[in-house]
């Protein structure tokens, strides 16, 4: 890991509140986070830790209301609605934890929907090329509806890697999926941040989806308040998650 | 971009109620046109063989009722002065007059032509008519009759719009008196004249419609010349020009298309009338297409924010996501337009003979290809579909990104800055034209307000969500304690969007019902109140299956004639005519009249005939009706008839005339106007309530089935089919309710206003007539048409499941 290389994603001092007045609740309270080229991270915490609104700032989906996310170099706070859309489609890729495809399209069409929105043409064969990497050879003219959940994550998945972003948000990938297409789901991200240098940042709640990172950031009522890295397993994360709750639920 | 295809093929459910809104709009436009651009007015058949037609000077007035004639010498010097020019073969003036076959002693034939069926037999060589046996008329009393007379005169019937009374009682006359008495050279025929009745000597019989005296009889019997034909030969360009030069400003010289002008009339008054149904149909059409396309549009985009979110998350900018929704509006608009033009184009000349059959175009009206029509109906179906779409895309084109991930359960907010906006905009709009309506011209009053009403409507339903949580509160205010009635409130309170795209629709049609019924109702009573009042109860001699009374007719009842004469006034610098009756020993000018043209008693105006002479007099008085001397109509308008007389003892049978008691023959009247009106009213609600129709069942269908989730959880919480039935329903009628509400509130408030209006005409007041039965029908069927929509979905996904 280079410290003089470019963050993938970088946040400064970003803070998101919702609301004014007596009932805002602040749901980003300056957390300074980078987040390297081809890292893959793990973002958890407590439900209301505000990890979701980690992810959609850093990605630019939703907008700060005070300090800096700088996504491949670019700061995102004085961009335009359009310049923010370009940025994202050529820099940023996402994963929901479903209803991650336009029904109406096929699944080669949702995997070259970025490319299209950007007035490119996809690569010949660049489509067929992503989606069987993701193992989905044969599934082209599948529509949304004909697939599985998992099916359906991979082809996102697909979608998500084939414009070669800076860096990948995941919600939740496996949130909706059975352990096995979770996992299938899980080792293709890996592949991505191995083979490709992906950088990855991943929000989850299962220790095991965790411990597929290089590292874990864990989050408490807005703030970061912990990290560890994803090789020291499952049932550590576990533990750690347990305490943070704990200590929330004390707290409140 | 092929997405829009993609999704348009995906989703054709939710852009179903775009494609049949302008299917049946283009469809209605394109049928509606090509009747339109059919109808254009013809010269006279009998003018076949004159390339070049040659008129008075316009009258100017605005009323093509106006026409202004050369007395008979004038029109001699004009001809003799035009047949001499270079490439003139003939100049022919043609005076015509009224004349009408008896058979069995009733009028025969369409009474409206018949004013222009006499004419002179030089006249006829201008449609290069020929005799087909016997020899010209060289005396008075001797006629050659066209082939249609010496046919049968019934065939002929029907055109004018008042011609279906009279079409009847001419078909009973033929049914029943000798058919088919063929006149030919050597035998009499019984007519009819604005003397009376004639028995004519037929010397002949020619190869073209109408009765053919001698050229100084019919110049007699004409009031003044309208026309000139010339036969030409070489270039009829070098021939228009050299008349021109020749006439001056005292006429105008007429060929090509400009020879369309000399119309008669009557069958340009039938075109018009015609014409003002297609008119009202294409923009009532165009209006409904855009108000359904609105609703619809609106209403799906609000149902695919999860979608247009993730598009937008995946890097569509707003302006893609906008050129989307266009391109698939467009693509479905085309497609629906290119289906329903042709469609269109099929079923006119079907609408074209029933049309012709109720008197709405005239007789011998065909149908004829217009491509104008197709391409233009087309072309309106895309722009009104994408102006429909706009505010949908607009709102859409700004749904965040984050939308992807949230589900959408709860209504976004209703009442958008451009609602505030519009929504007062078009009140105030609507408030001034109803303001304004008494300053305008009468015959732009009924426009006005129905353009009153466009506009009250749609800022009723734009400002309708502010409207819509009071109203429920207040109607689901009995039910509260009920389990239903709870749910069908708070969904209702929650989905605030969704029931305003169902009260959208029923909101215009109860609107539009209420205020078109409302009004011709509200002007049918003032109108029966005033035609009673204005005569004692009696017999009145009345026109049978003729234009007017004969002379003749009047003499028998040892009456005073009272004949009706158009006449020309010029005060100063303005014009204008007006009809005036033979009475009196002096020129009396009604109020309008006087208004229009700033005159008073003492003033001294110009007064015109009809047979092109002029005269200055004084105006005697200003009254309710004018008048003038009867002597001066008899010598300047000897083709004048009596429009009725008030009979003071029992009728005299006499041909082309009948008694009937005054308040039947109003009744008549009334009827007569009133079939037509009906007829108009039942056109233009019936394309109203068909629309709405479709967007009340399209909107209630999108919105149900995109509720499928939400009644899943409430079958979960113990809720049966019949529980979910409940609600769905209950919904619906509450949505068809406030519509219905909304759409009565704005039709009664434009109601007074065209009330207002009409007493402000008529000086007197008037009673509002609301069409409580029309009005319930028209809410039944939406009400009908929401149920089964709403219940449809639910229905099915039961089944679905067991």
């Amino acid at each position: 890991m280079t410290n003089n290389a470019t963050p993938a994603v970088e946040l400064r001092a970003a803070t998101r509140t919702y609301g004014t007045g007596e009932r805002a609740v602040t749901a980003l309270d300056r957390v300074d986070a980078r987040f390297e080229p081809g890292t893959f991270t793990a973002v958890m915490g407590p439900s209301g830790s505000g990890k979701s609104t980690l992810l959609h700032c850093g990605a630019g989906l939703d907008r700060l209301t005070g300090g800096e996310v700088i996504i491949d170099g670019v700061p995102v706070g004085g961009l335009s609605e359009r310049a923010l859309t370009r940025l994202r489609r050529s820099r940023v890729g996402f994963v929901f934890q479903a209803f991650n495809l336009v029904p109406a399209l096929t699944a080669a069409q949702n995997v070259a929907l970025p490319l299209r929105l950007a007035g490119r043409r996809p690569q010949p064969g660049a489509v067929a090329g992503m989606l069987a990497e993701v193992g989905l050879t044969g599934r082209e003219g599948h529509r949304p509806s004909e697939l599985s959940g998992g099916q359906q994550q991979r082809v996102a998945i697909a979608r998500a890697l084939v414009s070669r972003p800076a860096v990948l948000f995941a919600d939740e990938p496996t949130g909706s999926l059975d352990a096995a297409s979770g996992a299938a789901v899980l080792s293709l991200l890996r592949a991505a941040v191995d083979r490709h240098r992906q950088t990855i940042v991943m929000v989850t709640h299962d220790p095991v989806a965790a411990a597929t990172a290089d590292r874990v950031l864990f989050l408490a009522d807005g703030r970061v308040v912990g990290e560890l890295p994803g090789s020291v397993g499952a049932e550590r994360i576990a533990l750690h998650t347990a305490r943070l709750e704990g200590a929330t639920a004390v707290a409140r | 971009m092929s997405a829009a295809w993609a999704m348009v093929r995906h989703r054709f459910a939710s852009f179903a109620g775009t494609f049949v809104a302008v299917f049946l709009g283009v469809a209605v436009v394109s049928g509606s046109a090509t009747l339109y651009l059919s109808s254009q007015p013809q010269a006279p058949a009998r003018y076949d063989q004159a390339p070049v037609l040659v008129t008075p000077p316009n009258a100017e007035t605005g009323d093509t009722r106006d026409q202004q004639a050369w007395t008979a010498a004038e029109a001699s010097a004009l001809a003799a002065r035009l047949g001499s020019l270079p490439g003139v073969m003939a100049a022919v003036p043609d005076p015509w007059f009224y004349v009408q076959r008896l058979e069995a002693g009733r009028a025969t034939g369409d009474d409206q032509a018949a004013l222009i069926d006499g004419h002179p037999w030089s006249a006829a060589t201008l449609g290069a008519y020929r005799l087909t046996d016997g020899r010209a008329p060289k005396a008075k009393g001797e006629v050659v009759i066209g082939t249609d007379v010496s046919a049968t005169a019934t065939a002929r019937g029907g055109t004018a719009p008042a011609a279906a009374a009279a079409g009847t009682t001419a078909s009973v006359a033929a049914g029943s008196g000798p058919r088919g008495s063929a006149v030919t050279a050597g035998t009499t025929v019984e007519v009819l004249t604005a003397t009376g009745p004639e028995t004519w000597q037929v010397t002949g019989t020619v190869d073209g419609p109408g009765f053919y005296v001698t050229d100084g009889e019919a110049a007699r019997r004409a009031s003044g010349v309208r026309v000139i034909g010339l036969t030409v030969t070489g270039d009829v360009q070098k021939v228009v020009d050299a008349a021109a030069a020749e006439v001056g400003s005292s006429g105008v010289v007429r060929s090509g298309a400009e020879r369309d002008a000399l119309e008669p009339g009557s069958i340009t008054r039938v075109r018009w009338i015609g014409a003002q149904l297609l008119i009202a149909l294409v923009s009532l059409g165009a209006f409904a297409t855009v108000f359904v396309v609105s609703s619809t549009c609106a209403l799906s985009a609000a149902q695919r924010r999860r979608e247009l979110g993730l598009l937008r998350a995946v890097g569509a900018t707003p302006g893609q996501v906008r050129r989307m929704m266009y391109a698939e509006t467009s693509l479905v608009a085309l497609l629906a337009g290119l289906i329903g033009a042709p469609a269109g184009a099929a079923a006119a000349p079907l609408l074209g003979d029933a049309m012709v059959g109720i008197g709405l175009e005239p007789a011998g009206f065909t149908v004829t290809w217009q491509p104008t029509a197709l391409i233009g109906s087309v072309l309106l179906g895309l722009f009104v579909a994408l102006a429909g779409v706009t505010a949908a895309t607009r709102r859409a084109s700004r749904i965040p990104p984050l939308d992807a991930l949230r589900e959408a359960a709860a209504d976004p907010r209703a009442m958008t800055p451009a609602r505030w906006v519009m929504g007062p905009l078009c009140a105030i709009a609507g408030g001034a034209l109803l303001a304004g309506m008494p300053t305008f011209p009468l015959e732009m009053r009924s426009s006005a307000g129905l353009g009153a009403a466009m506009f009250l409507l749609c800022a009723a339903a734009l400002l309708s969500p502010v409207l819509i949580v009071p109203l429920v509160r207040t109607v689901a205010r009995p039910w509260r304690g009920t389990a239903t009635g709870m749910l069908v409130r708070e969904g209702t309170l929650t989905g605030v969007r969704r029931v305003a795209s169902t009260a959208a629709p029923v909101l215009a049609t109860v609107g539009l019902t209420v205020l078109l019924a409302g009004t011709v109702a509200t002007i049918e009573v003032a109108a029966g109140i005033d035609e009673t009042a204005k005569y004692p109860a009696a017999d009145v001699l009345v026109p049978d299956g003729t234009p007017g009374l004969s002379a003749a007719a009047v003499a028998a009842q040892g009456a005073e004639p009272a004949l009706t004469t158009r006449l020309l006034i010029t005060h100063g610098d303005t014009t204008t005519g007006g009809y005036a009756t033979g009475r009196g020993d002096g020129l009396v000018l009604d109020q309008f009249t006087a208004s229009e043209l700033g005159s008073k008693a003492g003033d001294v105006v110009t007064v015109r005939f009809a047979d092109g002479a002029r005269a200055e007099l004084p105006v005697d008085a200003v009254e309710e009706e004018a008048s003038i001397p009867q002597d001066l109509v008899r010598r300047h308008d000897p083709d004048a008839l009596t429009s009725m007389i008030v009979l003071k003892d029992t009728a005299v049978p006499t041909p082309g005339a009948r008694s009937v008691p005054i308040r039947d023959f109003v009744m008549e009247e009334i009827e007569e106007e009133g079939r037509l009106v009906d007829l108009f009213l039942l056109a233009l609600i019936g394309l109203t309530a068909g629309y709405t129709a479709i967007a009340v069942g399209n909107t209630l269908l999108m919105a149900t089935t995109a509720r499928r989730v939400e009644f899943q959880a409430l079958r979960l919480a113990g809720a049966g089919t019949g529980q979910v039935l409940r609600v769905v329903s209950g919904e619906a009628l509450l949505a068809v309710s406030v519509g219905a509400a909304l759409g009565g509130l704005v039709a009664v408030i434009s109601l007074a206003g065209v009330r207002a209006a009409v007493e402000d005409e008529i000086g007197r007041d008037i009673d509002l007539v609301i069409p409580w039965g029309s009005t319930a029908a028209v809410t039944a069927l939406c009400a009908a048409l929401a149920l089964t929509a709403a219940a449809f979905p639910v229905l099915r996904a039961a089944r679905g499941r067991s």
